[in-house]
């Protein structure tokens, strides 16, 4: 070291400490470096300690952060001093300065190899720490085996050994063929003998490499390696300079389980038992304690532990006892522990078996995403970057409330956000989350670089090309903000909004034109503006929808499955366009096929079929096989014209649909939901399952298989509130080929408006795709929309119709009434059309209690004790749509104990339409039900994908992002 | 691996950087400077642990333990377990701890009133981090053998007139 005396680099340095800002520092430094240049290129044979001196200063100057770009040669010249102190600054100097790159290297390779094979050990240590810090291939080349000759040298101090084990990882990294030496396995091994923790540690460190390259060759340091493990964790043999807050070395304990863990089985029966014992003590012996440091140590030998069962894929039981401590750690306070397990719990979804008993813990899971730490907002971004496709709304919404009831993260989050769109391809769901976040916090950041508002405005506006209709809205908000946060207004920045708000004031999306006109009528209002944009205020601290699906699911699960076939009484207003062509469209190039307009049920019993519509009554089931060249699609667009049922799903629907409906008008009032192409096909791909029992399942919970071939699987997840409804459609691939030309069409009754998010194009092998489905009941009504779906595997197409479960019923919310608040109702409505009595024979025959049961399984909820009649069943229940609102809904059954087939039913609410539509509903399940195929139909509710089943498509296991989403 | 140690004090000034990975010194202190901005926003409630892809590329995580006005960063990839990278930071500060007499903040180390000393400090605090972590690697664990050895450093130095270490055995500080 020895400094004392060198009174330039003094100043200099006091010099530094007394510049005002950064550019007088600069300033300051360029002047020195010149100094030093000079002195460098000028003074010939400068000692050894002037050398020093000026090195020291560069040294200096390169740790306040600025680039010494000469002088190298200075500092490797000094390794050769002979002295201690000019030596060690050499090797210091150049360590820091220089890496394996630099040519003035290669001169000093001699020098460096005389020190390593030198007898002096200060020496020694000095070359190897050069060396391992920068060494390259050259140094590989010609200092290797040197190196090997200390590590594994007798007489060698371990001080000096275990630097030469990491010297000659490093070496093995530039060169692999450092241990290309014979027997050098058998050394490796012997090495695992030694008794001195530190070279112990280091030659673990080297083994991890070495294993993780080529395990095969290291099979001899398997059961070694498990001896340490016994030696440390079992038998406590460690001196006590290596026993870390009473842990035995915890750092050999985890590095001899990482090489362990590259070995793909152990199969020695002893070493295994051995192991276990080892590793069974790990588990049971952990205890959170109060010290802070000897838990961290504890808890790094037990995750370590944990993640080594998971790999030997040990017995059940084992690896519940892995869950039930992972379990307990993220319920613990310690949040470095609490972070561990949420982590390795989601690896752990990875080993099969474990999911049901991991589930038993969601509800811990959730509240962890309470979380103060930041890690929530940078987990869900990360998922939502790399498995966007997989993100439901309700994911990103959380995010938004979670930042939003967050002062602190705030400007954390916007600065995130941005990040991630920089990126040159960006999800549209990570559109949607940065637009808001920005819209709201991006003016945090406004003193950044690249943050001001215009930047932040083009970065968003960039993306507008790129996404749906649904994504316009949020961007258009975004803009109205940033706008608003611009103070002083930029002139060119409100132009350029503007121009946008009066591109889309003529949108044919309503929600994008009334954003569009209203933003820039309020924009123009100035101040006025300030409070109508305003942040948005906390969020009221309410059950997150995450939590709630996630209950949801969990009734589901316990649901019983009372699944009934409805049939239909009526015969409905469903127009199907029938596409009667030859078989396998062998001749394409003859394009006439007969279109012809039939009338059939909407809703269809398999059972209740006449010949006619015997080809249409599988409308809501038959996969058909298409030709890859139809002529079909052509003929449906020349009967359809304008209306485009081929066309993109979303909003363009709706409008399409209303295009269907005035053009039905004249027949008949036909539901356009309905009109399905139904061509006569012999080469079906068969469905698995039951398609109506399924939906008919579905009506009734809701989660649940919606259908299934051996191609793919289509599962739904729904949560309903007041008239608002969410479906997650779950497309599973069950090939090892990709689905392609995949297509989700919703065709919507008139009475729900329904938005389906982007359904990709491409599903791959094994994967699983979400799309959510966002539902609105306008009104009351019986129709049901319809899923037109298709997809190619191979040259095949497949296309699909398949009645939603989005019905009547799913819109009904339970409300128990008192006597005292159902009688002033009842009477009050008095009768037609508010109030309707129908008398319903044919009814199938069931004990009350099942009546009633049936009924709350519609959300009918039944008010014992208000009919004086034993044999009458009164309910009530709320219904809610766009028009009614929420409406109550009173209902009243009479029975005849001495005839069960037949009943009377009144039903009174403050909406003709709705009594009547109620009044049917209740009489289509009361009336007909299934008469064949029961068994089938209780299939167990299968919640898609969290609970996988036989046919359930297979969850990639590679995907922890899409197993953590469907958990959570 | 470890790629990277990072000591900055809470003002965001770096105190000691050490890549194991080369890069330019501008990269260097942009990283740095985006580790302080995550760093300075976290809570004191929160865990250690940070991903750190979207600044040191695929593979990174991130680990710091807050002392008085200090923090301690170190960042490795997915071959080191956490919480053992988390004990090595306190045997780090642990062993600086132990070597530097009468401080009790530990920025004042890097902040010497002489000049001299400053620069004396620097070096020292590489001596005992090149002890304890070597091309990236866990050199050694047990704070009792890196002080061995920096110790012996010492005595070479006092042989050709520099300063000598007195080691200081209890430590009064108190980590988070």
């Amino acid at each position: 070291m020895a400094m004392h005396g060198m009174r330039g680099l003094s100043i200099f340095i006091s010099d530094i400490r007394n510049c005002q800002n950064k550019e007088q520092e600069r300033l300051r430094v360029d002047k020195e470096l010149g100094n030093v240049r000079t002195r460098f290129k000028n003074e010939k044979g400068l000692t050894p300690y002037e050398k020093k001196k000026y090195v020291w200063k560069m040294l200096y100057i390169y740790m306040l952060g600025y680039d010494v770009d000469f002088g190298h040669m200075e500092a490797v010249s000094l390794i050769s001093a002979p002295k201690y102190p000019e030596k060690q600054v050499g090797y210091v100097v150049t360590s820091c300065l220089l890496n394996e790159n630099h040519d003035f290297l290669r001169l000093a390779i001699n020098t460096v190899r005389n020190d390593i094979i030198g007898r002096n050990e200060t020496f020694q240590c000095l070359a190897l720490t050069m060396v391992g810090n920068i060494g390259g291939t050259e140094f590989a080349e010609s200092l290797a085996p040197d190196v090997q000759k200390l590590l594994l040298s007798s007489s060698c101090r371990p001080l000096v050994r275990k630097k030469a084990a990491l010297c000659l990882l490093r070496l093995y990294r530039k060169n692999p063929d450092v241990v290309n030496v014979d027997g050098w396995a058998d050394r490796m091994a012997q090495l695992l003998d030694e008794r001195d923790l530190g070279v112990l540690t280091s030659s673990m460190s080297l083994l991890v490499a070495l294993v993780s390259n080529n395990h095969e060759a290291y099979w001899t340091c398997l059961p070694k390696c498990v001896k340490i493990l016994e030696r440390l964790a079992r038998n406590q043999d460690v001196p006590q300079e290596y026993t870390y807050y009473g842990i035995p070395s915890p750092w050999l304990q985890v590095k001899s389980m990482r090489v362990l863990q590259y070995f793909p089985t152990i199969e020695d029966p002893n070493t295994r038992r051995t192991l276990f014992e080892v590793l069974q003590r790990m588990l049971m012996g952990t205890d959170v304690v109060k010290n802070v440091n000897k838990n961290n140590a504890s808890h790094a030998v037990l995750f370590e532990a944990l993640a080594f069962v998971m790999h030997l894929d040990a017995e059940k039981e084992m690896m519940s006892q892995c869950v039930a401590l992972l379990g307990k750690f993220i319920a613990v306070r310690e949040p470095n522990i609490r972070y561990l397990g949420l982590e390795n719990m989601t690896r752990m979804l990875m080993v099969t078996d474990v999911q049901e008993i991991i589930k038993r813990h969601q509800a811990q899971i959730i509240t962890s995403l309470k979380d103060p730490d930041i890690r929530y907002v940078d987990v869900i971004l990360q998922l939502i970057d790399k498995a966007g496709d997989f993100i439901s709304n309700d994911v990103w919404f959380r995010v938004v409330q979670f930042v939003t009831n967050n002062d602190d993260l705030q400007p954390y989050a916007a600065a995130k956000v941005k990040e991630y769109l920089d990126k040159p391809a960006v999800h549209e769901t990570m559109v949607k989350v940065s637009a808001y976040i920005l819209g709201e916090y991006s003016h945090l950041l406004a003193r950044r670089t690249g943050c001001s508002p215009k930047e932040i405005f083009s970065i968003l506006h960039e993306k507008l090309p790129t996404v749906s209709t649904t994504t316009i809205p949020i961007l258009l908000s975004a803009y109205a903000k940033i706008l608003m946060h611009t103070q002083p207004p930029d002139q060119e920045l409100q132009n350029q909004i503007w121009a946008i708000f009066n591109k889309y004031e003529s949108c044919i999306d309503a929600e994008i034109q009334q954003r569009a006109v209203e933003y820039f009528a309020l924009s123009r209002k100035g101040a006025a503006l300030m409070d109508i944009l305003a942040e948005m205020p906390k969020f009221p601290e309410r059950q997150s929808s995450l939590i709630k699906k996630a209950e949801d699911s969990e009734v589901d699960t316990a649901e019983q499955s009372a699944i009934k076939l409805r049939a239909q009484q009526q015969t409905s207003n469903a127009l199907v366009v029938t596409d009667q062509r030859p078989a396998n469209g062998a001749t394409p190039s003859v394009p006439v096929s007969q279109l012809s307009l039939v009338k059939v049920p909407s809703m269809i019993s398999a059972e209740d079929h006449t010949s006619t519509n015997q080809a249409l009554s599988e409308e809501n089931g038959t996969l058909r096989k298409v030709d890859p060249q139809p002529p079909s699609a052509d003929l449906l667009g020349d009967l359809l014209g304008p209306l485009a049922i081929e066309g993109p799903p979303g909003a363009t629907v709706r409008s399409e649909h209303n295009a269907v409906s005035r053009l039905e008008g004249g027949l008949d009032a036909v539901d356009g939901s309905a009109i399905v192409p139904v061509e006569e096909q012999t080469n079906t791909v068969q469905p698995i399952g039951n398609i109506a029992e399924r939906f008919h399942a579905l009506c009734l919970k809701d989660s649940g298989v919606l259908y299934e071939d051996p191609y793919i699987q289509i599962g739904i997840k729904a949560e309903w509130r007041a008239h608002h409804g969410c479906l997650v459609l779950f497309l599973g691939n069950k090939n090892t080929a990709p689905l392609i030309s995949v297509q989700a069409l919703i065709l919507p009754p008139a009475h729900l408006k329904m938005e389906l998010s982007l359904v990709p194009d491409t599903i791959p092998p094994r994967a699983q795709v979400q799309c959510p489905l966002e539902v609105v009941n306008l009104w009351p009504s019986r129709d049901v929309a319809v899923l037109d779906f298709s997809y190619k595997f191979g040259t095949y197409m497949a296309n699909v119709k398949l009645r939603l479960p989005a019905v009547l019923n799913k819109f009904l919310q339970p409300i128990p009434v008192s006597a005292e608040e159902f009688f002033p109702q009842w009477r009050s409505l008095s009768g037609p059309p508010l109030k309707l009595q129908e008398v319903v024979r044919g009814v199938r025959p069931m004990p009350l209690p099942e009546m009633a049961n049936l009924l709350y399984s519609f959300w009918l909820m039944i008010c014992p004790g208000l009919d004086p009649n034993p044999n009458n069943l009164v309910a009530s229940t709320t219904f809610y749509s766009e028009n009614t609102r929420a409406m109550l809904c009173l209902i009243r059954i009479e029975t005849d104990p001495a005839d069960r087939t037949q009943l009377r039913i009144t039903l009174a609410s403050g909406d003709p339409t709705l009594t009547f539509e109620l009044k049917e509903f209740i009489k289509e399940q009361m009336v007909s039900m299934p008469t064949a195929p029961q068994a089938p139909a209780a299939a167990p509710p299968v919640p898609p994908a969290a609970q996988p089943t036989p046919q359930a498509p297979q969850i990639p296991a590679n995907d922890p992002a899409s197993l953590l989403a469907d958990l959570l | 691996m470890i790629k990277a140690v990072m000591v900055m004090n809470t003002q965001g000034k770096p105190r000691l950087a050490k890549f194991y990975e080369y890069l330019p010194v501008e990269k260097q202190q942009e990283l740095i400077r985006r580790v302080f901005a995550v760093l300075c926003g976290r809570a004191e409630n929160v865990s250690n642990f940070i991903e750190a892809e979207s600044i040191f590329g695929p593979d990174s995580r991130l680990v710091y333990k807050h002392f008085a006005t200090l923090y301690f960063v170190f960042v490795f990839d997915s071959s080191e377990n956490e919480l053992a990278v988390l004990d090595l930071i306190q045997v780090f500060v642990e062993t600086l701890d132990k070597c530097f007499k009468n401080v009790c903040e530990l920025d004042i180390v890097f902040n010497y009133s002489k000049e001299m000393t400053l620069l004396e400090n620097i070096f020292w605090i590489h001596t005992i981090l090149d002890e304890i972590i070597f091309g990236g690697q866990v050199l050694e664990t047990s704070s009792a053998e890196v002080m061995k050895a920096v110790e012996e450093i010492s005595k070479l130095e006092a042989a050709s007139n520099a300063i000598t270490l007195i080691p200081k055995s209890a430590s009064g500080w108190r980590s988070r």
